[in-house]
């Protein structure tokens, strides 16, 4: 099941919000009998009603893989409890357990792709042809950061199955993030608060976000698919270049959007979440579109494998290498995302020791221009898991033995004018700029009714164009549930 | 505070609105807009659990099948619409048409590119839907369907015409005709790279035909007329008046004789919307409607037979009824989407035409639904007239033809189907198969489905061969309850 479905909007979340007000009722009575000393957790019902849902909303997708999640939570919760009790053998306890999480991870989305790269260079090993569970990068990579700050002492051990079991399996961000670090939600896990403040964004954060993903990523991604999708020989340098440019929308809206869902649902029951995006295709160089593009990824590698690794203190290129390397494997089990990952390794390394130390001497329109460029281009290299279509489409792409242009390109650009429009815009923090410019011209005294009608308004006009989008949408899986 | 406790009031209450309709209002059946039945729900069993495909089936059933479809449908359409930018382009150019100059066209004494250059068609074309070519605009739009084909396909379709030929043996002259689609003569210059060339494909199936097999060349008949209305703008069929054209050309072969449309009556559906709305979903189809023009032979006393087949869900047939008598042509009210259903009301039946015409030859039509509208042509050539669909056929054909007493056999089906290698097997199977073959069938694809099928497997031409002719049976079942009665025929 994905957010932009109409059961899930419209059965699932109806039914999960009257379940989980009854539970916040019944912990409410709960905490009104205990005394304060009583040092209980206040959140017991909500937990379970949320546990019970997310295990549906997995299950619903992965009815048999729902077990593999339990076992890789059960491996994960055995292995924190280790790792908190014994003090000889905390490294072996943390070892083994991110190991198992690694097999598991290394088994179920890329045991296909080691068979078929063994093949590939003459070792032949039968491909086991087995299904990529949904959200396993995710949930496998939640754990990791568990047990790691566990042991870094970073956040306190979950003593509770369930604790643990609703940190990793929390249905807002179990199948396509953010990667939810668990320091960062360990307290919120045994004590929240909601107000109607947390509401209000929590909801308007989830209908923005579902307005990127319906309204945006999904007519872009036809406009991709129109030009991509079809055999290369019949493509103008035009229509590739129109193509990966709707690619390139389609990836953010679709990615980011869910990312506001699964931040205005975490909000709504009381998590808050860290940002995943701010605005990436702002940014003036590489280095910074990474600091901006799915920050919980960045920073993951960051904190758990560039800095254990020596980080800038030795072999600085090697783990640089290393995390680029692992962060376009990531991505999918192909070798396209790696040379993907390894472009912008070398990009970024590059910009450390050039452009950077230019930047401020450079016109700003130059360093967006150049920093888009790279970024579309890194799609193109993104989109195309089979290297002969890749390499026939960056020759069309280039303008070689391709037609220039043909009236698809006029057709698919013209029909969907406001849509490029609309993402140009908000792909620029236009939300902040408006409120920082409302704030400054308007009197105090209206700027909350302007706000809430503003508001009202735009969260029901996006609720009732996604809906009646999705009336006979076919194409609108999430791109990064895949990962 | 307050004022986020409004916010969440009224906006709760937008939401609850929604819950109700989507959850507790009278779920649709039926898409009037893209003509087919919807999804049902998903039957459990502990596999289609397992597999998940039970969920999914829930979550399709249940935005398949949602309250008001068709209206959230349009409320879409309109949305896609608004943002495009539409602004005069004033040098609207002529279409310039691909046909060839070779064939009929020059035989007959015609000039036919001069013919079609008077047509003034501007040259805007753009792809919606499906792949679907829109070209110009106003009252001239037309909805194309890319034809995917390659130049040497269909060979299947002219070696079940040999297999006919030398199963029947002298006694029985067999025909064939491939009828090109609307990409054929109205794709302008600038879209011509995303359809491919059909007469390529005609000629290739008309050289693989032996020599005692007639060629029935539709392809240059039509294009003769291409600046009439003998194809469709609205819907994936061609015009009654195009089947004319071909029946003329059909009955010029095979020696019968063959009155003008004067002979005819004329009758006229109104503000007729095909096919082509609903699978394009471009809202400038909707907005220019056509009129559906159909020609009912007079002065003739002909008797229809009807033997309905009754078929499953996956359009298998399951059961023959009796034969009954019934009318040749079914009315339509105007404004009716099935008006294409005139003819025999749809497939799923064999017929037979006692024409009243005093002649030996009798005739069968072995077609899809483009063949449908031929035999109303013939009713004054043949003393016969029988018809069958290629998907729906129970007895043995030898049998079936002997039996009648048939003279002449023309296979007529549209270029999809003819490029298909599983229809030509068809008809194969059908002369070896024995009297009384039902469902459960080994091969339950259609046509059109084996079509995507076989298209799969070649990326180069997946995007393109896609053709409505699956979504037709569904669309006919449905239209087939509801015909005006007609009282002239």
């Amino acid at each position: 099941m994905v957010f932009s479905d109409l059961f899930f909007l419209f059965v699932f979340l109806p039914s999960f919000f009257l379940i989980y007000i009854a539970a916040w009722g019944v912990d409410k009575m709960r905490a009104q009998k205990l005394t304060s000393s009583e040092c209980v957790s206040r959140t017991t019902w909500r937990n379970a009603a949320l546990i019970v849902f997310s295990l549906l909303f997995y299950a619903w997708g992965e009815p048999i893989y729902v077990f593999l999640m339990l076992g890789s939570v059960a491996v994960n919760y055995v292995a924190g409890l280790l790792i908190d009790r014994s003090h000889r053998h905390r490294r072996l306890a943390l070892a083994a357990g991110l190991c198992c999480n690694v097999a598991i991870l290394g088994t179920f989305k890329y045991a296909d792709f080691i068979a078929s790269s063994l093949s590939a260079i003459g070792v032949p090993v039968p491909a086991p042809h087995i299904a990529l569970p949904i959200g396993i990068s995710f949930y496998t990579f939640q754990s990791i950061s568990y047990l790691i700050d566990v042991y870094r002492r970073q956040a306190p051990v979950q003593k509770k199955f369930g604790g643990l079991l609703l940190y990793i399996s929390m249905f807002p961000q179990l199948i396509a993030g953010p990667i939810v670090r668990y320091d960062l939600v360990a307290r919120e896990i045994n004590d929240r608060h909601v107000t109607a403040a947390d509401l209000r964004e929590g909801v308007f954060r989830f209908l923005i976000g579902l307005g990127k993903k319906v309204i945006l990523a999904n007519q872009f991604s036809e406009i991709a698919g129109q030009f991509l999708d079809g055999p290369m020989k019949e493509l103008s340098t035009t229509g590739a270049w129109l193509g990966i440019l709707a690619f390139t929308f389609q990836i953010f809206f679709d990615f980011s959007g869910y990312s506001d869902m699964a931040i205005g649902l975490g909000r709504c029951l009381g998590f808050h979440f860290a940002e995943n995006f701010r605005h990436p295709y702002c940014c003036r160089s590489i280095t910074e579109f990474w600091r901006r593009w799915h920050i919980s990824l960045g920073s993951f590698f960051r904190d758990y494998v560039y800095i254990p690794m020596g980080g800038n203190r030795r072999h600085q290129a090697l783990n640089i290498l290393a995390v680029w390397f692992l962060t376009g494997l990531w991505h999918g089990a192909s070798w396209n995302f790696v040379l993907w990952g390894l472009y912008f390794g070398i990009i970024v390394t590059l910009e450390k020791y050039t452009l950077l130390r230019v930047a401020d001497r450079v016109p700003r329109v130059l360093l967006h221009l150049y920093s888009l460029l790279l970024v579309v281009v890194g799609w193109g290299i993104f989109y195309f898991e089979d290297f002969s279509r890749m390499g026939e489409f960056f020759s069309v792409f280039t303008g070689h033995g391709a037609p220039f242009h043909d009236f698809t390109v006029e057709s698919a650009f013209f029909s969907n004018f406001w849509l490029w429009v609309t993402a140009v815009v908000f792909s620029m923090p236009v939300y902040d700029t408006i409120t920082r410019l409302a704030g400054k011209w308007c009197p105090a005294s209206c700027i909350g009714f302007l706000a809430l009608t503003v508001r009202l308004l735009l969260s029901i006009a996006l609720l009732a164009l996604s809906v009646s989008l999705l009336v006979g949408a076919t194409n609108n899986a999430f791109i990064y549930t895949r990962f | 505070m307050k004022k986020d406790k409004t916010y969440l009031f009224l906006l709760s209450l937008v939401y609850v609105g929604f819950v109700i309709v989507f959850c507790f209002f009278p779920r649709s059946t039926f898409s009037e807009l893209e003509k087919r039945e919807l999804t049902s729900f998903p039957a459990f069993t502990a596999e289609s659990l397992a597999n998940g495909s039970f969920t999914t089936g829930v979550n399709h059933w249940f935005s398949d099948t949602e309250p008001f479809r068709d209206f959230f449908m349009k409320t879409n359409l309109q949305q896609k619409k608004l943002i495009a930018w539409t602004f005069p382009r004033g040098d609207e150019e002529e279409v310039v048409f691909h046909a060839t100059n070779d064939g009929a066209a020059a035989a007959e004494g015609t000039n036919a590119p001069t013919d079609l250059g008077e047509l003034t068609a501007d040259d805007k074309a753009k792809i919606a839907n499906n792949g679907i070519i829109i070209v110009g605009s106003g009252d001239k739009v037309r909805a194309l369907m890319a034809y995917g084909g390659g130049p040497n396909g269909g060979v299947s379709y002219a070696e079940a015409a040999n297999a006919y030929h030398n199963a029947l043996g002298s006694a029985v002259r067999v025909y064939c005709m491939v009828i090109p689609t609307a990409a054929a003569f109205y794709c302008p210059e600038k879209a011509k790279t995303k359809t491919r060339d059909q007469e390529a494909t005609i000629r290739n199936i008309h050289n693989h035909l032996e020599p005692g097999v007639v060629a029935v060349n539709a392809f240059s008949a039509l294009k003769t007329h291409a600046a009439e209305n003998i194809y469709l703008r609205t819907d994936h069929h061609w015009a009654p008046l195009g089947a004319f054209y071909a029946a003329q050309e059909f009955c010029r072969m095979a020696g019968v004789p063959f009155k003008p449309l004067s002979a005819y009556q004329q009758k006229v559906v109104h503000r007729f919307v095909g096919s082509m709305y609903g699978y394009s979903q471009d809202l400038s189809i909707k907005e220019h409607p056509e009129d559906f023009v159909y020609y009912v032979p007079q002065g003739l006393n002909y008797q229809v037979w009807f033997t309905d087949y009754e078929i499953n869900k996956n359009y298998e047939v399951v059961a023959e009824k009796k034969p009954y008598k019934g009318r040749f042509f079914q009315h339509y009210p105007d404004g009716h989407g099935g008006a294409y259903c005139t003819f025999m009301g749809g497939d799923t039946r064999i017929v037979k035409v006692v024409t009243g015409t005093n002649s030996s030859r009798r005739v069968l039509i072995l077609k899809d639904s483009f063949g449908n509208a031929i035999p109303g042509y013939l009713f004054y050539s043949f003393g016969e007239v029988h018809v069958v669909d290629f998907r729906y056929f129970t007895h043995n054909m030898k049998q079936y033809v002997q039996q009648n007493g048939i003279t002449d056999i023309l296979f007529a089906h549209n270029i999809f189907n003819a490029y298909s290698p599983h229809v030509g097997k068809r008809y194969v199977k059908y002369l070896k198969q024995a009297n009384g073959t039902f469902a459960p069938r080994t091969d339950k694809k259609t046509a059109a489905d084996s079509l995507h099928k076989e298209h799969k497997t070649k990326p180069a031409e997946e995007h393109k061969a896609k053709t409505p002719e699956e979504q037709k049976p569904a669309e006919e079942k449905k239209e087939q309850e509801k015909p005006e009665e007609n009282p002239n025929s």
